[in-house]
């Protein structure tokens, strides 16, 4: 039925494909359990950075759960100068099993650990 | 099968190329628009894995459906017919896969879950295209002596056929639309009467497009002998169809989950206008039925 190699190699490609997608995500699907959203922040000390309007803290924010949070609110907290001091930011969509970039502002050198809170998200 | 008889081997393969190509353009013609759609690449996380599992499957069948009514090697097996129809998947799966990659939707800093989901997912109206790639627009010379068109052999499609190529077309304008907000928009809003004034509009104008504009493809008002090959029942029964298929659109797209019964007959209504459209669209397409009379003319 197939009459040369080219149809052969499309033929076996799209079977590849389809197997590969469809069984991807059979085995997805089994192994969720619909756990809820577990947001996890890894705050980067040691890579932040001074701009003229504050001190950048660059993070990761993943999601260890088995489905995603919508405009996730986050609130980190670090001591500067004595004083405590909080930065605070949204993160639109955070997909299952994804890593979103995200960077926190403070006014100057956190002092000691940055520490994050989540104030909380959307189920989509 | 039939032209490989005489045909040299290196034709043979210029034959194959232009059968891929042609299957990647139309499922780029009618892909492009939801691969530039935001809620479908969003979706791809919001929806559980099963559920993008089981509207592929369901396009699966889909295709597999609207082959077997216009199929263009009409002298296939079902077995081949089958083998085809996976194949009209996988080379989906590429173009949508290749496609994402262009336009940065996926890449090595999206999740492997993520990136699948939204592949399978964009491969679905790909491959809607793909598959009116193998019968709507091969060139009437492709394959010598061999029939191409539908709207040329029409009468080879009998009433039910037109009623799933019917459903076809609604499910391809619809799904241009069923992911964006704009259903639940119009849906939430509308009052019952304005959206009895849209029902009646859809069964109008449908009903005009098929049997009184003189598209190519479209009917005189001349009753078959099926039940169903009748304007007014088959413009309904059209319209039932598509009411179904947007009903199916918005469960997909979780547009139902904890809404309510008015809230979801509304956003039904207004998804079922493209819905319809569509489906007359399909219904012209294919011609036929007892009563055409215009697709040769």
């Amino acid at each position: 039925m197939r009459q040369n190699w080219l149809e052969w190699l499309a033929l076996v490609v799209s079977i590849l494909a389809v197997v590969g997608v469809v069984g991807f995500l059979l085995v997805d699907g089994v192994r969720d359990e619909g756990r809820p959203p577990l947001p996890l922040v890894e705050v980067r000390v040691a890579e932040a950075y001074q701009t003229p309007h504050g001190w950048l803290v660059p993070s990761t924010v993943t999601n260890d759960g088995d489905s995603a949070a919508e405009a996730l609110v986050l609130r980190a907290t670090a001591e500067i100068g004595g004083e405590v001091e909080e930065s605070e930011l949204t993160v639109d969509f955070l997909p299952a099993g994804t890593e979103v970039d995200v960077t926190f502002g403070f006014s100057a050198e956190p002092d000691g650990e940055v520490s994050v809170q989540v104030i909380g998200f959307r189920l989509p | 099968m039939i032209i490989g008889v005489s045909a040299s081997a290196e034709s043979d393969v210029r034959q194959s190329a232009q059968d891929l190509l042609r299957a990647v353009g139309g499922g780029l013609l009618i892909g492009l628009p939801l691969l530039f759609t935001m809620e479908m690449w969003f979706h791809s996380f919001l929806l559980p894995s099963w559920k993008i599992v089981a509207l592929f499957g369901v396009s699966f069948v889909v295709v597999i459906g609207y082959s077997a009514v216009s199929g263009f090697r009409r002298e296939r097996t079902r077995t081949e017919l089958l083998v085809d129809c996976v194949q009209t998947m996988g080379i989906a799966i590429v173009v949508s896969a290749v496609a994402l990659l262009l336009l940065g939707r996926i890449g090595p800093d999206i999740g492997l879950r993520d990136a699948i989901g939204k592949i399978a997912l964009e491969a679905i109206p790909v491959a809607f295209g793909v598959s009116l790639a193998g019968s709507q627009l091969a060139s009437a010379d492709d394959d010598d002596g061999e029939e191409q068109g539908m709207a040329g052999d029409g009468n080879a499609v009998g009433t039910l056929g037109r009623l799933v190529v019917a459903a076809g077309g609604a499910l391809l304008l619809a799904l241009n639309v069923a992911p964006t907000e704009e259903p639940v928009l119009l849906g939430v809003q509308a009052e019952w009467w304005l959206l009895a004034l849209v029902v009646a509009a859809s069964l109008a104008m449908t009903f005009a497009i098929v049997f009184y504009a003189d598209f190519r493809g479209g009917k005189t008002l001349d009753r078959g002998e099926d039940p169903l090959d009748h304007p007014v029942s088959e413009t309904v029964a059209a319209y039932a169809i598509s009411l179904l298929v947007s009903l199916v659109l918005l469960w997909s797209f979780g547009r139902t989950d904890g809404v309510s019964a008015s809230a979801i007959i509304g956003q039904v209504i207004m998804l079922g206008v493209l819905a319809s459209f569509g489906a007359a669209a399909g219904r012209l397409l294919v011609g036929g039925g007892a009563s055409s009379s215009r697709s040769e003319a």
